[in-house]
């Protein structure tokens, strides 16, 4: 019985195998046809023991690689694997590291930059100081490009060659401030003149037009790797054997891995599964409670296992009563469970806090001053401290049952509910906002979480329009910290009314126009950044620290590292760690990292 | 002519009517992702290095002229409020020009992946979807049905066994079975790959190192969306089979005499009707991705572009791939409309005097 049904299934079944197998080759079409880079050089199987596995900086497909757009995929933000800076930055050691710069030297008035003479780019021209100029020199055209900042914010005045190699970057006399063009010399990656001047010609000089270009066959960069294929699951580069540096800085080696592939994933758990089963190699992800996860490395073998170079706050908006009070300030920083956010929302990755806005750890550390941390300082869970600070202030809270109803002013007037904005999603900063809250209630502060969609979250932040947010200014290690944390945090520089959008200072304290301007902390920012003695420099930054603990305009909460870094050593070895650390913890490729490729070596033969 | 047709008539009948949903779901889909307070331009300077003020707002300006979101006057120049804030452009004026460009064929350029167009992200994404779903659908539905009417036919132990496990299968949400056997199957004992959709170290071509690779990574992701499907599919047909067991002709025709299998197979005609409707409307809402299993297994379909897009006010991405699930699930419907007619000589006579 029932035969026919069964003779059925089986024919169906192998229409079905046949649609598959059609319906796969549909797929295999596509995307090789939509996006290999074609040339004799795109390979179409990677053999494991040639090719190094990234993961956490590409999250959905690429959509340009070109070296101008304010948006760019791996591999070349933040990276030098296809174009390259002048220098990079070590932070473990606070140099400045030669790249298509062999030397530099600050002076008083101007930056000088040697070019390395040997620099070539893929095409076999040289790389000059003319590249350099015109590199920098399209931020004075363009005001949307990443270099303008330089000149629209009177850092620089002009960019010459004074010599043949030579590139003079003359600063602007209103504020001989250094710092910003070495973060430029580590950040803007110079592009061929001889390939962009005729591109740009030929959008008529639209830089709209311009930027729609997407640089995804053959790019002319100086880098050690070539871009060799994409689609939305992959992007490979291969190793390009004729880069100059090899000869230059490896005595003639060539980066171990013929090719480094990042694979696309939409997920943390992805790459972090990616990790533990070899098929990522080094990530830089969120791996929640990396001890856990078997094989799965990271700089450190213990907590805080990465080196934090940030530090997310919450930014009051000073703008809001009662926010305009710094004892209320002071006695929300009293209230939080630093302890808590630590062991419960990241995972232990974060040194014990310390308060003030200099790590107190790594190269900062010369700054930092315990003593005044523990004087002037309001980062510590006391919630007494905090009870003293409010009652300073002239504020009760009313309780019932243990719970707060409402928090009063000196008037006797019931305060608005303070929201706390935070964008819906980022789990880390959702639990974070949560134990803040709860230890601002506790404490008495009417304080409640706002989680909002993520595009609303930075139009408001740049605007203003808060009563608290979360914010992380400036992430990347960086030669001008700590003195650009203060500066974003601080400015009163470029002010803008709450409501136009403002890049520095959001909480939109210390008015320069308004009531109580304390004259002496934008006097201190444009100081140091002139100050040669270390001496004095410590005793600026120690001034600035203390002026910023008294008034606590942020609200520090935990200490993260810029990029996670976590390796498995399943196929590839060498990566370094503190116990080895012959460079600092970065993705290979990435920055200085670029050069931990040149140190590993395969695990077996294959 | 028509009053002589009344197929014929039908159908334009209901050609018409969904001429008319087609337009009211265009327009939902236009307005309701713009309805909300954000704005698109922040979310991609917030990727942006802003840099400082004057940076920023030349890079928004850029943006706003680009996308058409913002009035610019003769010169090109965004025009501002007194207060700073760009002129929007009217989302009147927006769907008038987004009407005009989607009958060229044009659906626009994404936001988030500028200078993408979207026709090609949908491109891209489509045959993973594809691939997912097709097979998934097509062979659950055949294996599903199959198993139901034997359910039903033979009672027993099939019944026993197979009908409460196709209603605890079908029960599960897909998710959980998806993230389970990630659990299980990829990361304990590591049987099968736990994402993607074919090894990294390959690329797609027609060679059998990529086609075995692919064939490996598929077993999971199908796995997890067929036994759904067939628990579904059986629960469904064992009932209809069930019914028409019971029917007046079936009785008939086992009284005439009439060999079991021929039955049989009269019961599983008329039982496979409502089941070729539910096939039809899975094939057309296919195309929307079968998001969670996609995300399960970082499949990128179509599924995670519309959420990407969601997720970052990607309006044109948004618009452009709901107009397609938009057009499929009506097409479909209007497809099982007609084919029902013409299969079931019962409805095309209702049809006619529903006409007359």
């Amino acid at each position: 019985m029932a035969r026919r049904p069964f003779a059925s299934a089986v024919i169906a079944l192998a229409c079905v195998a046949v649609t598959l197998l059609g319906c796969r080759k549909h797929k295999n079409n596509s995307p090789t046809a939509s996006s290999s880079t074609g040339g004799a050089q795109t390979a179409t199987g990677f053999a494991r023991n040639e090719t190094l596995y990234v993961g956490g900086r590409q999250w959905g497909e690429p959509s340009s690689f070109n070296p101008l757009a304010g948006w760019q995929d791996w591999p070349v933000n933040d990276m030098n694997l296809i174009y390259e800076t002048l220098l990079m930055y070590d932070p473990l050691g606070g140099k400045l590291v030669p790249l298509l710069a062999q030397s530099y030297e600050v002076k008083d008035d101007s930056i000088e930059v040697v070019m390395n003479a040997a620099a070539k780019w893929n095409d076999g021209q040289p790389v000059t100081a003319d590249d350099v100029k015109y590199t920098f020199d399209l931020g004075k055209e363009f005001k949307s490009l990443l270099m303008s900042p330089l000149f629209t914010s009177h850092y620089v005045s002009d960019v010459k060659i004074t010599e043949p190699g030579h590139v003079v970057f003359t600063l602007d006399p209103s504020q001989k401030n250094a710092l910003p063009v070495l973060d430029a010399c580590v950040e803007i990656r110079i592009v061929p003149k001889h390939v962009i001047e005729p591109m740009l010609k030929a959008a008529n000089g639209n830089i709209d037009d311009f930027l729609k270009q997407k640089f995804d066959k053959d790019p002319v960069g100086s880098g050690p790797y070539k871009l060799n294929s994409y689609s939305s699951e992959k992007i490979v580069t291969v190793r390009d054997d004729n880069y100059w540096g090899n000869k230059v800085f490896f005595e003639g080696k060539l980066p171990a891995p013929k090719y480094v592939t990042h694979p696309i994933y939409k997920s943390n758990d992805h790459f972090s599964i990616g990790l533990q089963q070899g098929n990522i190699d080094v990530s830089s992800s969120f791996v929640p409670r990396i001890q856990e996860k078997k094989a799965v490395k990271a700089w450190y073998d213990k907590e805080p296992y990465f080196v934090p170079t940030a530090i997310p706050m919450l930014w009051p908006q000073v703008l809001h009563k009662p926010l305009d009070d710094a004892h209320l300030r002071r006695a929300m920083a009293f209230s939080i469970n630093y302890k808590d956010i630590r062991d419960l929302a990241v995972s232990g990755y974060s040194d014990p806090m310390e308060s003030g806005l200099i790590l107190p750890f790594g190269l900062e550390k010369k700054f930092f001053s315990a003593e005044d941390s523990k004087e002037f300082g309001a980062t510590r869970y006391d919630v007494e401290a905090a009870k003293a600070e409010l009652k300073a202030g002239g504020y009760t809270s009313v309780f019932k049952d243990g719970e707060l109803v409402e928090t009063r002013d000196k008037a006797g007037k019931k305060l608005e509910t303070l929201f706390i904005k935070s964008p819906t999603g980022w789990t880390d900063w959702e639990s974070i906002v949560r134990i803040v809250v709860k230890g601002m209630r506790a404490a008495g502060i009417d304080a409640r979480e706002r989680f909002i969609d993520a595009n609303l979250f930075w139009g408001d932040l740049y605007s203003g329009n808060f009563d608290l947010i979360m914010f992380t200014p400036t992430p990347p290690p960086a030669p001008s910290k700590p003195w650009s944390r203060f500066d974003v945090v601080l400015s009163s520089s470029e002010w803008a009314p709450q409501g136009e959008k403002r890049y520095k200072n959001m909480g939109r304290f210390n008015n320069p126009k308004g009531p109580g301007y304390i004259a002496r902390i934008d006097e201190l920012l444009s100081q140091i950044p002139r100050i040669k003695d270390d001496a004095e420099l410590i005793k600026a930054y120690r001034e600035l620290n203390v002026l910023y603990m008294k008034n606590q305009p942020t609200i520090p909460l935990v200490y993260r590292p810029n990029q996670f870094y976590e390796f498995t050593e399943q196929h590839w070895k060498g990566f370094p760690t503190a116990a080895n650390p012959y460079l600092p913890p970065q993705m290979p490729g990435e920055r200085l990292g670029t050069r931990i490729l040149w140190h590993l070596t395969p695990v077996g033969g294959s | 002519m028509l009053r002589k047709n009344p197929t014929l008539r039908h159908i334009l009948g209901r050609a018409a009517w969904y001429f008319v949903t087609f337009l009211v779901a265009v327009t939902v889909n236009f307005f309701l992702p713009r309805l909300g307070d954000a704005n698109p331009i922040d979310a991609i300077l917030a990727k942006t290095n802003a840099g400082d003020s004057a940076g920023a707002r030349e890079k928004e300006e850029a943006y706003l002229r680009q996308f058409g979101l913002a009035e610019v006057d003769a010169q090109g120049k965004v025009i501002r409020t007194a207060d700073g804030k760009p002129v929007r452009t009217g989302l009147g004026k927006q769907f008038v020009s987004y009407l005009g460009l989607t009958l060229q064929g044009d659906l626009g350029t994404s936001f988030l992946q500028f200078p993408k167009p979207v026709s090609e992200i949908i491109k891209d994404a489509l045959p993973w979807t594809l691939c997912l779903q097709l097979p998934t659908i097509i062979f659950g539905w055949l294996v599903g049905n199959l198993l139901g009417a034997l359910a039903a036919y033979k009672r027993g132990v099939f019944d026993r066994i197979i009908y409460p496990l196709a209603l605890l299968v079908s029960a599960v949400p897909a998710f959980c079975v998806g993230i389970l056997m990630v659990y299980y199957f990829g990361i304990k004992l590591e049987w099968f790959p736990a994402v993607g959709g074919y090894d990294a170290g390959t690329t797609p071509a027609l060679s059998s190192d990529f086609l075995s690779s692919a064939a490996y990574y598929y077993v999971m992701p199908f796995l997890s969306i067929f036994m759904i499907v067939v628990g579904g599919q059986s629960i469904g047909m064992r009932s209809m089979v069930i019914y028409e067991l019971g029917t007046d002709y079936v009785k008939y025709a086992k009284l005439l005499g009439i060999k079991e299998n021929k039955i049989l197979l009269y019961t599983f005609r008329n039982a496979m009707l409502p089941q070729l409707t539910g096939l039809a409307l899975a094939l057309g809402a296919m195309v929307g991705g079968a998001l969670i299993t996609e995300i399960i297994f970082s499949y990128p379909g179509l599924g995670m572009a519309i959420l990407t897009a969601i997720q970052g006010n990607d309006y044109p991405v948004i618009t452009g791939c709901t107009l397609l699930i938009t057009v499929c699930v009506l097409v479909a419907n209007f497809s099982v409309d007609i084919l029902v007619g013409l299969l079931d000589p019962r409805i095309r006579a209702a049809q006619a005097a529903e006409s007359n």
